[in-house]
């Protein structure tokens, strides 16, 4: 049995919108196991995003209990929140979010420098393919090559988890395998925990379990016993 | 609909509209007040002229017959001529710590259309030929010293004291800046004053002067040559013992006015232009992020059917607001305060308040400018709108070639840079026009700081060289004419204060060098003295010379002389046998106040063939064993005592303690420090604001770069650091290059400040630039404390849904 990594009881958010209060969260109950790779799937609005924003430290919940180990994430400071995301998180979204005046290496190295425990930036660079790329500014790689340039960046700072929102929303079909085989491979070879989320069902298919959100609540789970491999999902 | 547009877009980036505004506020506040200020003082100045005929030209002389005077006038080009007696005395008791003099200027009752004549402000006519000797006073002397109309003054008159009647109370064109001597920098109305008096009530004080006259002054035909009235008059008054003929130009109080309106007017041109251009340039910035940023909505207003035009309008409105607020509001301060600032410098250079309003005209000026510098900027700001087209607006922009820079290339340089550290030094290359107006700003203002800031050693190089370096005597016995020098020296040697005591003879000389000629005192000093010492640049003390002059830096500038040349030197003094002699400059000296020659004492005595002579003692005294406890090693009560001995004297003028004199001139001084405190605030205002723009549009334009270093795990404390590191980055080039920015606009500054009466050292202390590097690194700071409150706030989760 994998060991517990994340535990969320009850978790609400709530927005206040002028006069009307809106529920991105009604109530969500949601665990993370160690290396497991989680698909979050659900429709535009059913709160997948506004989750992993709380499981990664860049949000609070309103209400709920939330958990990482014995840490009361809920009732962290900004401060400890901040060491947490350095840490524990390693970060992708949709629009790679690099920085635009550092070179693939250097974006990776940014991350990594700051980690306790960071891992080797060439290593992690010929791993997704980029050695060649090592000097190149992100307006000069492709969005593919970015992605997996924020991928490499997520991990260099060895993080326990891998928190992806929406990481192939942007990217073609080839491109799009190739930055999913790079996250089950790290899933396996790094022994991360990685969660993606998405809304593209084909993708759960590569996923060890698969969350179903609907308007704000966790409407089933489902362990896939045989996961596909990246390489044969398609969409 | 787009005005709500503007108002709430504005409201977003208050702060950096703000520090537009603030900008824009200050630059019209200085130009319609200073303005203001420079019409007024001209129409008050010329209409004070033109109602007390203020003379042309200034004739001093040792003496003529009054009769003369009529025969002068007709010289071809004088229109108003007027014979006056003039005279210092002493006033006896007024103030018991300190000399106080009078300046006694006789008026012809008789006369029509008398020059340079009294504006009378309360009082009676003077009346001739009374028992009782009446006079007006000077309008700042009778308040200074809290004298009241028809008291009697006791005066110190050819030995001995007589007393006068304040009849009235009035002011002269010809003293609107009264100085003693040529050594003082502020008119100081608690201890010298001009009175004046009818010719007759003179000659009951002087009887040896009747029917004399030592003083013309003329007023000018249209259209008349001065220097041909001159040449005239300088050859009609040979045999008077004509001392100099000068025009309205060189008189001190007109000079030290017209200068002083000069400046004003130049500051209200340079100023409001530099902090328009910063404000100017601030905006463009904001507006070219602004439509950047707005490329989506400006793609949808011209897919809806905006023409360009309006869409372009739409982006200049916010110009326009800024510009016209700011031009307003700053116009209305600047109106409100050019009445007190008015009234504040008429009185110090003691002329009426009379003047028309102008205001209107500098508001709408200021405005015009504001408005029309703003549209530029904005203009070139926003002008990238009218190239979109509809569907490529609403597209992302083609990613910027992001290449190497310069600096990568230098290898030891690049590898010691953080990541953060490479961010920052890449920014700043690549938006190159930005970091070139943050560096312009921040050298500018560390500049100003720097430069304001030693206007104070400056002011006291300028004084205290004078009367800590130069003078180190304790009290100056002057006399009313030239004395014997061997006699005093024996008298003072039996006075028990008298510790040490050096003689001075200082003598009126015109020198002339080819077609150069100017009138300047002789000063003739015993060698090796102490108690004046002439320095040269290094500071280290020259001995008067017995072979020639000693010339300051400035005469020698106009006479254009170099060691080794010959002058003529002519002077009243001069033996009947001598027309003028030729004397040759041995040394040229650094002089900030005044402008002298000086020469061996001995020597000097020899070229004017009338003995040994003094016209002056320096003295430094210490107290008599005899006196009381507690009398101090200051000298001062010794000063006292022999002040006392002095009361009656008739030949000594007066007894001058140093220190009194430096003492005064400091506390003149501390108005003078509210002027720099203002320059440094001005300073500071504008590095903040540029620095708090500089740091918001940053902030606007990076705040994905930003949030996605603090999803990274970065505090906030990390990530400010990257935007301040480019910012002190820059800031540090950008303070050095100050220096030499500071040391050529105080080198602008001196050279126009220089006059005959002063030289104005253009030296930059260390001190100076350490506390403007101070003053500017802690605006610098302030600023970027708003910055951290701002990344603070940063949502990252609402930044990095959204895409670039």
């Amino acid at each position: 049995m994998a060991k517990l990594l994340i535990e969320a009881r009850n978790i609400k958010k709530r927005y206040q919108m002028g006069e009307v209060i809106v529920y991105a969260l009604r109530g969500v109950d949601f665990t993370l196991y160690e290396k497991e790779l989680v698909v979050v799937l659900g429709p535009s609005g059913s709160g997948k995003s506004t989750l992993l924003n709380i499981i990664g430290g860049m949000d609070r919940a309103s209400e709920g209990e939330f958990y990482f180990g014995d840490f009361h994430l809920h009732e962290a400071s900004e401060r400890q929140l901040t060491y947490y995301r350095r840490n524990e998180v390693g970060f992708i979204f949709q629009f790679y979010n690099l920085m635009p005046n550092l070179t693939a290496y250097e974006n990776i190295d940014l991350s990594a420098q700051i980690a306790e425990n960071p891992l080797d930036i060439d290593g992690l660079l010929e791993q997704v393919g980029l050695s060649e790329r090592r000097d190149h500014f992100p307006s000069q790689l492709s969005g593919g090559e970015q992605q997996r340039v924020a991928i490499a960046r997520g991990l260099a700072k060895n993080p326990r988890m891998l928190l992806c929102d929406e990481p192939t929303g942007s990217l073609d079909l080839a491109s799009g395998i190739q930055v999913l085989k790079l996250l089950r491979d790290f899933c396996d070879d790094y022994q991360k925990t990685v969660v993606i989320i998405t809304h593209n069902t084909e993708i759960s298919k590569m996923a060890d379990r698969v969350v179903y959100l609907k308007d704000g609540l966790v409407d089933k789970v489902e362990i896939n016993d045989s996961p596909l491999s990246a390489e044969q999902v398609s969409w | 609909m787009l005005w709500k547009k503007m108002f709430r877009d504005i409201l977003s980036s208050k702060g950096s509209y703000l520090a537009c505004l603030v900008l824009v506020l200050i630059g019209l506040v200085v130009f319609t007040s200073f303005s203001i200020l420079r019409e007024n003082l001209s129409f008050s100045k010329e209409y004070f002229y033109r109602e007390q005929n203020f003379a042309h030209g200034f004739v001093e002389l040792e003496c003529m017959p009054r009769g003369e005077v009529e025969r002068l006038s007709r010289i071809e080009g004088i229109s108003d001529i007027s014979g006056r007696m003039v005279k210092e005395v002493r006033v006896h008791e007024l103030r018991p710590e300190a000399s106080v003099y009078l300046k006694l200027v006789s008026l012809d009752l008789a006369e029509l259309r008398r020059v340079n004549d009294v504006l009378l402000l309360q009082g009676d006519e003077l009346a001739a030929g009374e028992e009782e000797l009446d006079a007006w006073i000077d309008n700042q002397f009778f308040e200074a010293n809290g004298l009241e109309l028809y008291q009697e003054l006791e005066i110190i008159a050819g030995g001995s004291l007589k007393r006068v009647t304040l009849a009235g109370v009035g002011m002269s064109p010809e003293f609107t800046y009264p100085l003693r001597d040529l050594k003082e920098i502020y008119p100081n109305p608690e201890q010298f004053g001009i009175a004046f008096l009818s010719l007759e009530d003179m000659e009951a004080l002087f009887p040896e002067t009747r029917g004399r006259v030592n003083d013309l002054v003329f007023t000018l035909e249209p259209g008349a040559d001065f220097e041909r009235v001159k040449e005239r008059l300088e050859t009609e008054l040979e045999q008077y013992g004509l001392r100099t003929v000068y025009p309205r130009e060189e008189q001190v109080s007109h000079l030290i006015l017209t200068e002083e309106i000069k400046q004003i007017g130049n500051m209200s041109r340079v100023l409001p232009l530099l902090f328009l251009f910063i404000a100017g340039v601030i905006l463009y910035i904001m507006l070219k992020r602004l439509v950047e940023q707005q490329r989506g909505q400006i793609g949808i207003m011209k897919a809806f059917g905006y023409t360009d035009t309006e869409v372009v309008v739409h982006y200049l409105s916010y110009a326009l607001l800024v510009g016209s607020i700011g031009g307003i509001a700053g116009g209305i301060i600047g109106i409100v305060l050019a009445a007190p600032l008015t009234g504040l410098l008429l009185e110090f250079f003691n002329v009426p308040e009379v003047y028309e309003s102008f205001a209107l005209r500098y508001l709408l000026t200021g405005l015009l400018l504001s408005v029309a510098v703003f549209l530029f900027s904005g203009y070139h700001g926003c002008k990238q709108v009218l190239k979109l087209k509809p569907a490529e607006a609403m597209r992302p922009p083609a990613p910027a070639f992001a290449g190497k820079t310069f600096l990568e290339s230098v290898h030891f340089f690049w590898e010691m840079l953080t990541i953060q550290g490479k961010m920052a030094v890449r920014n700043l290359s690549r938006n190159r026009s930005r970091t070139f107006f943050l560096f312009l700003g921040i050298m500018v203002s560390c500049a100003v700081v720097a430069m304001t800031w030693s206007l104070n050693d400056m002011i006291d190089k300028l004084i205290f060289f004078q009367f800590e370096e130069v003078e180190t005597y304790d009290a100056k016995i002057t006399f009313n004419a030239p004395a014997d020098r061997k006699k005093v020296e024996r008298e003072l040697q039996g006075v028990p204060e008298v510790m040490w005591a050096e003689p001075v003879l200082e003598v009126p000389v015109k020198l002339s060098h080819r077609w150069l000629e100017e009138d300047v005192l002789l000063l003739g000093l015993t060698g090796p003295g102490r108690l004046y010492n002439i320095l040269d640049a290094s500071g280290r003390r020259i001995t008067p010379s017995e072979e020639g002059l000693i010339l300051s830096e400035r005469l020698a500038d106009n006479l254009e002389v170099s060691i080794g040349s010959t002058l003529e030197l002519e002077s009243p003094l001069l033996h009947s046998d001598d027309d003028k002699v030729e004397v040759v400059v041995v040394e040229i000296v650094p002089q900030y106040v005044g402008m002298n020659a000086y020469m061996e004492l001995a020597a000097l005595e020899e070229i004017l063939k009338r003995g040994e002579l003094a016209t002056s003692f320096l003295v430094n005294v210490g107290d008599p064993p005899a006196a009381p406890e507690g009398g101090g090693g200051d000298g001062g009560n010794a000063i006292s005592a022999l002040r006392d001995r002095y009361r009656e004297a008739g030949m000594v003028t007066g007894v001058d303690g140093r220190e009194e004199r430096l003492e005064q001139t400091r506390e003149l001084m501390e108005t003078f420090g509210v002027a720099v405190y203002l320059y440094v605030f001005i300073g500071v205002i504008t590095c903040f604001s540029i620095i708090y723009s500089a740091s918001f549009i940053t902030l606007s334009e990076r705040s994905r770069e930003l949030a996605s270093m603090m999803v990274l795990g970065m505090t906030t404390r990390e990530v400010f650091a990257v935007i301040t590191f480019e910012q002190w980055f820059v800031s540090v080039f950008a303070m050095v290059a100050g220096l030499p920015l500071a040391m050529l606009m105080q080198w602008g500054f001196a050279r126009e400040m220089t006059t005959d009466l002063y030289t104005v050292p253009a030296s930059l202390t260390p001190e100076s630039f350490l506390m403007a590097l101070l003053i500017t690194t802690l605006s610098i700071w302030l600023a970027q404390r708003f910055v951290l409150r701002g990344i603070e706030k940063l949502s990252l989760v609402d930044v990095l849904k959204t895409r670039e």
